[in-house]
């Protein structure tokens, strides 16, 4: 009953936090600056980590498509496998899963550690909302910048499939066969479905992990502690809404 | 009622551009404070008239800050009410009318921005002025409080002083009608502590500014202080002016303003006495 | 690091997505970001079967379109094909979905239609040809396969007989040749014994060779003879190519296996020549009256030994090609 109270309380929390930074919207364009500090953050920053794990999924997704398929002659189909599955779930699933526990675990701490040191109060006394100069140029900048995150991590992973198809002699494909598979089997709208997803996961991730900040309360052992929960709440929202949305985007 | 009437005809001068404004007053009333079933502040109850520095003192860990919160609305009391200029200090609407400044204990200056980008802040967000204009009133507050040379470090390179005097600055750059200052001498030698108790007494005398400090420095309150009102055990025990409470015979007041050091027979051997053995 | 590297590397960054989302676009969609002016045309199926939208639409092989959507009009479902407005289609083409592979999905494939015929305007409507999906291939591949077994048992069974009704075609044919060889050697003997008669200046001949008007009948009568026996060749040759067909497996197989028309027609030019070279070697008609023409016994010699010579042909490869055909349609 607590637990479920304290749930409720979150999502009441978070879609307060929505509202109050939406209404802000209009001052974006004079928040420029910190917008492109966040879009440096979320985007830049998170570049190299997103290729890294986008091109590992990408030639496991190839080599256990390999040996399933090899059992029953299907292996020109990997191509399409990889291909689908990175642009429509794994893409989209993995560099969220990313951005919860590189810049969502960021903004938590940095949040937190904002509140702990009054430094929320201070900007509260200022009249300044930590909803107008805090969350929402993070918004805005997760919006901007997952699609291109999404669109470099479906293409590493793609690449890592190729080579994958071409270098491992139990695959042992033609990396000419294997694009034309995946060119034939998946469309833009695939690519677009997988943003349209990130962008959703994304914008979660960073609300709640706002949220989670700045509704620290306690001493510096809490913003251990903020981080923690806000990793933990944005992964399971990840999974939980990913059905949600891929049902919703069929 | 009669603080509304005060307030209409003390006005305060904004430091930096002149420009004037209400002063304002406080009142305070029979406001209680618990967390979690501990009560720290006790039905106090008074009032700051517009343009007085109101001091308040009292040992550590007596729920000064608190009240402090309290006022600025930071913090909703559990009873009674706070009230700035007649309206409740913790609505957005009241931080729209009337400007208050609040200067941290341990400064509370923002670890991601610059000395400078700290004190401008405040001014770029609400759009008094261009860039030109901002910058000549931070780099005036910076000067006031001689941290000109910190302009451009961020916080975690200054001092524990450096960081107070620059988040007095800041509170300056607001230009408040209503200032409140949380310990701003601890941590500052006796130079910067007098130049502290200037500034506070300048912006009084100056600009009308009403302050409320929370401070141990005796010194401070002696004075520039218009009242001094004691908080001991969550309970305002006395208020008055200062040459009053100085003069008191209440022993308890009297070991709290002029603690004798008494070597031969220590405190800490009389608590260890009373303690059960 | 300062504010200005900051946006330049954000921007760039943001440049760098951009450009890949174009080209996975490019190399995805084929370019396509705006709605290409097309055509439209509606094709309409009493069973849509798989396809769906976005499936491909081929003329020949060659893509020329997509699927836009597929929807229910009345009593059948319809589904509206965006083609290239640059390739004409037939008005007379037809469409028919098509399935791209066992586990693959289907397209419209629109074939070629007669050259000349206008093409089609936008909104027109193509027409369809039911084409069986995969199940109901399966399930009547199993069908014909039962069918095919039992009408080439039936087309042996003509060609071969069963012994009960004096045999099969290719008995009877057999049986012709052999009767009739003893009554074309009599009608030789005949031909002798006239021969011999002219020879000797008997019977009406000296009126015969001088009145050209019966004489031209004659001739005219040995062409009809002559003719016939080429009919007769002609029809063994259209057979003989018949089975050929069969044996290939092009023609209407069915069609073929069902006709008894075919063995029906042979029977009767068996008869008819059976009737013709009778009367022959009875001496009857205008033929007797030949006699003492040497052209026109060589004429005949040499029409009766075509007949003699086809129908040999036919008795030699006939059966040989008969089992042939059976063989090699069952396997």
């Amino acid at each position: 009953m607590k637990q479920l109270n304290s749930i409720v309380e979150g999502v009441g929390s978070v879609v307060q936090l929505l509202f109050r930074s939406a209404s802000y919207a209009g001052s974006l364009p004079r928040q420029w600056a910190r917008f492109i500090e966040q879009c440096y953050q979320i985007g830049y920053t998170t570049l190299p980590i997103v290729a890294i794990l986008s091109f590992f999924i990408g030639t496991v997704l190839a080599l256990e498509a390999g040996y399933a398929m090899e059992g029953f002659g299907a292996k020109e189909f990997i191509g399409s496998l990889v291909g689908l599955s990175m642009a429509r779930e794994l893409g989209p699933m993995m560099t969220s899963v990313l951005l919860a526990g590189r810049v969502g675990s960021a903004i938590a701490a940095e949040l937190a550690s904002m509140k702990v040191y009054q430094e929320i109060d201070a900007l509260t006394t200022m009249n300044i909302p930590a909803a107008k100069i805090l969350v929402l140029p993070r918004l805005a900048a997760v919006l901007v910048m997952m699609p291109v995150l999404i669109v470099i991590a479906n293409i590493v992973g793609w690449f890592g499939g190729s080579v994958v198809a071409r270098y491992v002699s139990t695959v042992g494909i033609s990396p000419e066969s294997y694009f034309a598979a995946l060119r034939h089997y998946t469309k833009f709208k695939d690519v677009i479905n997988g943003m349209e997803k990130a962008e959703v996961f994304g914008f979660v991730v960073v609300l709640v992990c706002c949220d989670i900040g700045l509704n620290t309360k306690g001493g510096p052992r809490e913003i251990g502690a903020a981080v923690t929960r806000a990793v933990v709440v944005s992964l399971i929202l990840i999974l939980v809404l990913d059905y949600f949305v891929t049902k919703i985007l069929m | 009622m009669d603080t509304q009437m005060e307030s209409s005809c003390s006005k305060t001068r904004n430091p930096f551009t002149g420009a004037e404004a209400n002063a304002v007053s406080v009142k305070v009333d029979h406001v209680c404070k618990s967390f979690s079933g501990v009560e720290v502040l006790k039905d106090i109850s008074f009032e700051v008239i517009p343009g007085e520095i109101f001091v308040l003192m009292g040992p550590s860990g007596s729920g000064k800050s608190v009240l402090l919160r309290d006022i600025v609305g930071l913090d909703v009391p559990t009873s009674g009410t706070v009230t700035i200029d007649g309206q409740d200090p913790s609505l957005e609407a009241t931080r729209d009318r009337v400007r208050v400044a609040l200067v941290f204990q341990d400064g509370a200056l923002f670890n991601s921005l610059s000395v400078y980008d700290n004190l401008a802040l405040y001014p770029r967000e609400h759009r008094s002025g261009d860039e030109d204009s901002i910058s000549q009133k931070v780099m005036h507050a910076l000067k006031i409080l001689s941290v000109e040379d910190a302009a451009y470090k961020f916080p975690s390179e200054l001092s524990g002083g450096m960081k107070k005097r620059v988040s007095i600055a800041r509170a300056l750059v607001m230009e408040p009608q209503l200032l409140l200052y949380d310990e701003p001498t601890s941590e500052l030698d006796p130079v910067m502590s007098a130049t502290i108790s200037e500034i506070i007494a300048t912006l009084k005398n100056e600009y009308s500014v009403t302050s409320i400090v929370v401070t141990h420095d005796r010194a401070l309150a002696q004075t520039i202080s218009n009242r001094v009102g004691i908080i001991m055990g969550g309970e305002l025990i006395t208020l008055g002016t200062p040459a009053e409470l100085f003069a008191t015979k209440d022993p308890r007041l009297v070991d709290f303003l002029n603690p004798k050091i008494d070597i031969k027979n220590p405190r800490f051997k009389k608590l260890e006495s009373t303690k059960p053995s | 690091m300062n504010s200005t590297q900051q946006t330049a590397r954000v921007g760039l960054f943001f440049l760098l997505g951009v450009a890949l989302v174009w080209v996975t676009f490019q190399t995805l969609s084929d370019g396509k970001i705006f709605e290409e002016r097309s055509h439209t045309l509606i094709a309409g199926f009493g069973d849509l079967k798989q396809l769906k939208t976005g499936d491909e639409v081929r003329l020949a092989g060659v893509k020329v379109g997509t699927v836009k959507t597929t929807r229910l009009a009345g009593r059948r479902a319809e589904a509206v094909l965006q083609v290239d407005p640059k390739i004409p289609i037939a008005s007379d083409a037809t469409a028919s979905i098509v399935m791209s592979g066992l586990i693959g999905g289907n397209y419209i494939a629109i074939d070629m239609g007669t050259p000349g015929a206008p093409p089609l305007a936008d909104g027109a409507e193509i027409k369809t040809l039911e084409s069986p999906d995969l199940n109901t291939l399966m399930s009547d591949i199993g069908g014909l396969g039962k069918q095919l077994q039992e009408s080439l048992g039936s087309f042996s069974k003509t060609l071969n007989g069963t012994g009960k009704d004096g045999g099969g075609i290719i008995q009877k044919l057999d049986k012709l040749v052999t009767e009739n060889s003893a009554r074309v050697d009599a009608t030789m003997a005949n031909l002798q014994e006239i021969t011999s008669k002219v020879n000797r200046g008997e019977g009406t001949l000296g009126k015969l060779v001088n009145d050209p008007k019966l004489h031209d009948e004659l001739l005219a009568t040995v062409e009809e003879i002559k003719a016939t026996a080429t009919q007769a060749k002609e029809f063994v040759a259209n057979a003989q190519t018949l089975m050929d067909q069969v044996k290939s497996g092009q023609g209407p197989l069915g069609t073929l296996v069902y006709d008894q028309k075919a063995a029906d027609d042979i029977k009767a030019s068996i008869a008819n020549i059976r009737s013709v070279s009778d009367k022959l070697a009875k001496g009857q008609g205008t033929l007797g009256k030949l006699i003492n023409d040497d052209s026109l016994y060589n004429s005949a010699q040499v029409t009766i030994k075509k007949v003699d010579r086809t129908l040999d042909g036919l008795s030699d490869s006939g059966p040989i090609t008969a089992v042939g055909i059976v063989v090699n349609a069952l396997f």
